[in-house]
């Protein structure tokens, strides 16, 4: 048998060049779904902007109590950034009960940051805010806007919870590895990054 | 397929720690009632910094192949450089609202 029957008989991986980033296609696949989204992300924070500068009766309608529950959810969020990485950490040593450990922390901590953020919505919707509605009197457009963005970040922490629970059930089954872990912790620590953008825009500037 | 120069989890709890007194920092100037261009100038200034260092560090770019960073990040600051045209039509509705 040839040299080049052997390679050919042996699968596709030989005959393929290694991938120029040097990181699996899996991940580079994350990165430009990451980029793609931080460009939604974006989008949704400039037409925010773009209405607040045009309205004139924007007005700023937290409280205190709003701002610390927001503080709250954010260092809850920037914990399960922590105990993400240890969860690659410990997949990467090959741990798979520390793993577990602390992927069910993470799955935990996005769980305590999705109720708290429900029960800030479920307050502000009893005091009458609504996606057209504003009690205050001023501008519907921060109904809209507040709903929204917070929205379509807490859709993105739920799917990632989710995800991770696939991920975890995969990994002890045998079925994912290491990689799918870290690709899976790639996209929760995006998550993590784009709140660092909503909370100081939809929190902060609009604090009483 | 990072490389073995990936800091420890000690670095990393350091640079979590550093994130949130960003966020703490944040906070105090909200409340320092500053003028509002300057708040939000501030609070842009330092929600970008979080994303650098989260971006760099916890997303592990500082220990990947170069390649990764200049293919992913100017095209994500070319569409957030151009999704700036807003403005000026931004600033004409607030000069209509205040019947200028």
């Amino acid at each position: 048998m040839s040299q080049s029957e052997l390679t050919m008989s042996t699968g596709h991986e030989v005959l393929m060049e290694p991938s120029p980033y040097g990181i699996e296609k899996k991940k580079l696949g994350m990165w430009f779904f990451i980029v793609a989204d931080a460009c939604t992300f974006a989008t949704f924070l400039f037409g925010y902007g773009y209405m607040r500068v045009g309205s004139q009766n924007w007005g700023t309608p937290f409280e205190f109590g709003t701002i610390l529950n927001g503080i709250v959810m954010t260092f809850v969020l920037l914990s399960s950034s922590l105990t993400m990485l240890a969860a690659v950490r410990t997949t990467q040593a090959g741990e798979k009960a520390s793993a577990n450990k602390w992927l069910g922390l993470t799955m935990l901590l996005g769980t305590v940051f999705a109720i708290l953020h429900l029960r800030e919505w479920f307050k502000m919707i009893r005091e009458g805010w609504g996606l057209f509605s504003n009690p205050t009197g001023g501008t519907t457009q921060f109904g809209a806007c507040f709903f929204s963005i917070t929205g379509l970040h807490l859709t993105h922490v739920i799917s990632g919870v989710i995800a991770l629970l696939i991920i975890t059930r995969g990994y002890n089954q045998g079925r994912y590895n290491t990689s799918h872990v870290e690709t899976a912790g790639l996209y929760w620590h995006f998550v993590d990054l784009v709140w660092m953008f909503v909370f100081p825009l939809m929190y902060l500037m609009n604090a009483r | 397929m990072s490389s073995n120069r990936e800091p420890g989890m000690g670095s990393y709890v350091g640079i979590v720690i550093g994130l949130m007194i960003i966020v703490g920092i944040e906070v105090v100037l909200t409340y320092q009632h500053l003028p509002v261009r300057t708040l939000l100038f501030s609070l842009l200034c330092l929600a970008s910094v979080e994303a650098f260092v989260g971006v760099m560090y916890l997303m592990h770019v500082r220990y990947e192949s170069p390649l990764l960073f200049w293919t992913v990040f100017p095209a994500t600051l070319f569409v957030l450089v151009l999704l700036n045209y807003v403005w000026p039509d931004a600033y004409r509705m607030a000069r209509m609202s205040l019947g200028k």
